[in-house]
């Protein structure tokens, strides 16, 4: 079934080596940093706490999230026809994830102290306390998941328990995730209890790019090397749900930004209207990362294309990656208090050590990503079907 | 227990930054690193702009934003304290979840790119898990309150100077640096205040003098609306800073 598998045999070898080889020197080079020069290798500051080490933990974190939730439509929802990606999605969500993760300890000041500070003290009106919680249970159902797929067991009740509850702690990971910006009353920009919904949206969008991405480079970016399952995915219904959320993505994008530019509120106007839309690479990744994107999809004929398909996964990487930068950074460049230290907005680049952060949780999920492809078959699927599925109401009826 | 507030007066206030000098003198803080900072800005334009200056303590406040958000507990408010926010320094993991919480801008991460060259830490270099080490420092160390030099990776902020007023006789009002008895306990940015701007008291007796201040002089808080309810009253005019406006360049 997978022997057109091409991370299996000599192309998975080489990429695997290559982002083993980038993953450890992007590693060493952020270990010897924080060793010398401490967090001061970062361009972060007081004034603007966080920069893009959180936000490609966010990236990440949402991808994995989307990929959990796009998974849920054949687990849990029933979406029988979605089963061929249902495991490679749930691979992918608990690789992208421990990818994030890595990144993220690594950004803190005390990375091994968390682990017993935050299970120890129980702050639970902490909305990182949940962040923690939510993520360790979904990296477990996840585990769990993939570790039942592995056995062949996709539809025992215990199976349906452990994916409902996975699903659940997906919503629950992502929803609190934008919680912990959207409950900050005091950064107007972020402060928004529809941030969930947003979060939820570019969490399938992200998850829905990788999981295109990954598939393709799996069987060479040749569609027709891919099993008959997954062809019948990618021309199916999977081209018009990347159209719906990439759509809805948009329109979220669209209400934020005429929200913050009608409002007087300067903390949210000039975020949009001298930072976001002031960037030229911000318009930049919301055309190429979106827009077009969208507009790609929404063509029948295109949005079937393998190569369209492609393109539009590795654009919309790039434009996700953008507007989670944009977000996290966008919520900080006001100063608090317009004086001394700040007379007019922060300024924020990230620095080569954040960069080379970026890039090591990037070359983290490719390597696990061709172990998984060498050692797994991600792309099974239940072999029987068709038959449970016809014989289950006679037998509930009878 | 006294609550401890502090109430400073605009109209008195020259905006000389003593205090913030004798801040950084008493806990060791780095360039930048300013636990209590005088923040100048201007209002208004000609014919009608204005210099003003406000001086910035944390602001103790009775419902800490950083409080609820730190996922650890590190940062917490003792009512035992008077009502002081403290960093615990072996607690804190860094995330500086309170540096986005916390509405005045009043934490401190100064594991950062040092605000002047030549950095300070390369001249004293941290000994005995400190993140520097000058040869003259405070002999007052208590990491769990976040008191002293810090080690790297953790979130520091002011203290009211607690190893200071801990040490003030049970039932006191007021510390007034005038009183010779009382001198000693007092706040160092509030012995230092050459105007006498500032006035540090138990705001839980209805006698002390901060109390009568807000009362009388209309004390107000700053950002009031964020729910934080500092202990921090100010008094005079001019206690808001204008909304942010890019700079026409």
């Amino acid at each position: 079934m997978s022997d057109n598998n091409i991370m299996k045999g000599g192309p998975g070898t080489g990429l695997l080596i290559l982002s083993a080889v980038v993953l450890v020197v992007s590693f060493g080079y952020v270990m010897f940093q924080l060793m010398t020069v401490g967090h001061a290798a970062f361009n972060v500051s007081s004034k603007l706490p966080w920069g893009q080490p959180i936000s490609t933990y966010l990236y990440f974190a949402l991808a994995s999230s989307g990929l959990g939730l796009i998974a849920s439509l054949p687990l849990v929802f029933g979406f029988k026809q979605y089963y061929g990606i249902a495991k490679r999605a749930i691979f992918l969500a608990f690789i992208i994830l421990i990818s994030g993760m890595a990144v993220l300890a690594l950004e803190l000041g005390h990375t091994f102290r968390m682990l017993w500070a935050i299970p120890f003290n129980m702050q639970i009106q902490s909305a990182m306390f949940w962040m923690g919680v939510f993520y360790a249970a979904d990296l477990l159902f996840l585990l769990w998941k993939f570790q039942k797929m592995e056995a062949g067991d996709w539809d025992s009740r215990n199976t349906k328990i452990i994916g409902i509850a996975s699903f659940l702690g997906v919503l629950l990971a992502s929803g609190n995730l934008a919680l912990i910006f959207g409950m900050m009353s005091m950064r107007p920009f972020w402060y928004d209890g529809s941030l969930p919904i947003y979060f939820y949206l570019t969490a399938i969008t992200s998850g829905m790019a990788a999981l295109v991405f990954f598939t393709y480079l799996a069987y060479g970016f040749t569609r027709s090397n891919m099993p008959e399952k997954l062809q019948i995915v990618f021309t199916g219904g999977l081209p018009k749900l990347f159209a719906t959320v990439l759509g809805l993505t948009i329109l979220f994008v669209t209400v934020r930004a005429i929200t913050g530019l009608y409002a007087n509120n300067p903390e949210v106007y000039h975020v949009w209207a001298d930072y976001l839309f002031a960037s030229p690479l911000y318009i930049l990744s919301l055309v190429f990362g979106l827009l077009l994107p969208f507009a790609l999809m929404m063509s029948a004929k295109l949005r079937v294309n393998p190569q369209i398909q492609i393109l539009v996964a590795v654009l919309t990487f790039g434009g996700l990656f953008a507007e989670r930068y944009y977000f996290v950074v966008g919520g900080q460049v006001i100063p608090l208090f317009q004086g001394t230290w700040a007379w007019d907005m922060l300024q924020y680049t990230p620095s080569v050590t954040e960069w080379a952060l970026t890039i090591m949780g990037a070359a983290m999920m490719f390597t696990l990503y061709v172990l998984g492809e060498k050692y797994f078959d991600l792309s099974a699927a239940p072999q029987l079907e068709r038959a449970p599925r016809t014989a289950e109401p006679r037998q509930a009826t009878a | 227990m006294a609550k401890w507030g502090m109430v400073i007066d605009l109209d008195k206030c020259t905006g000389c930054q003593a205090c913030t000098t004798a801040c950084a003198m008493e806990n060791d803080t780095l360039p930048g690193e300013s636990w209590q900072d005088v923040l100048f800005y201007n209002e208004g334009e000609y014919p009608s702009a204005q210099m003003k200056w406000l001086p910035r303590p944390c602001m103790q406040c009775e419902d800490p934003s950083c409080v609820h958000v730190c996922p650890t507990r590190a940062t917490y408010k003792d009512e035992d304290a008077g009502g002081i926010v403290f960093v615990d320094w072996n607690k804190c993991i860094g995330c500086k979840y309170c540096m986005i919480a916390c509405p005045y801008g009043v934490r401190f991460f100064a594991d950062e790119q040092p605000l002047v060259e030549p950095d300070i830490r390369d001249t004293y270099p941290g000994e005995n898990g400190q993140m520097w080490s000058p040869p003259y420092q405070n002999p007052e160390q208590d990491w769990r309150r976040g008191i002293g030099i810090q080690p790297k990776g953790v979130v520091s902020k002011c203290t009211f100077c607690y190893h200071k007023v801990s040490k003030a006789p049970e039932g006191v009002a007021d510390l007034d640096e005038d009183d010779p008895e009382l001198k000693e306990y007092v706040p160092a940015c509030v012995r230092t205040c050459a105007p006498k701007a500032r006035f540090f008291g138990d705001l839980d007796n209805p006698e002390s003098n901060v109390n009568r201040l807000i009362a009388d002089k209309k004390g107000a808080r700053l950002l009031d609306h964020t729910g934080n309810r500092p202990q921090v009253y100010y008094l005079g005019a001019g206690a808001s800073i204008p909304a942010f406006r890019p700079r026409e360049s």
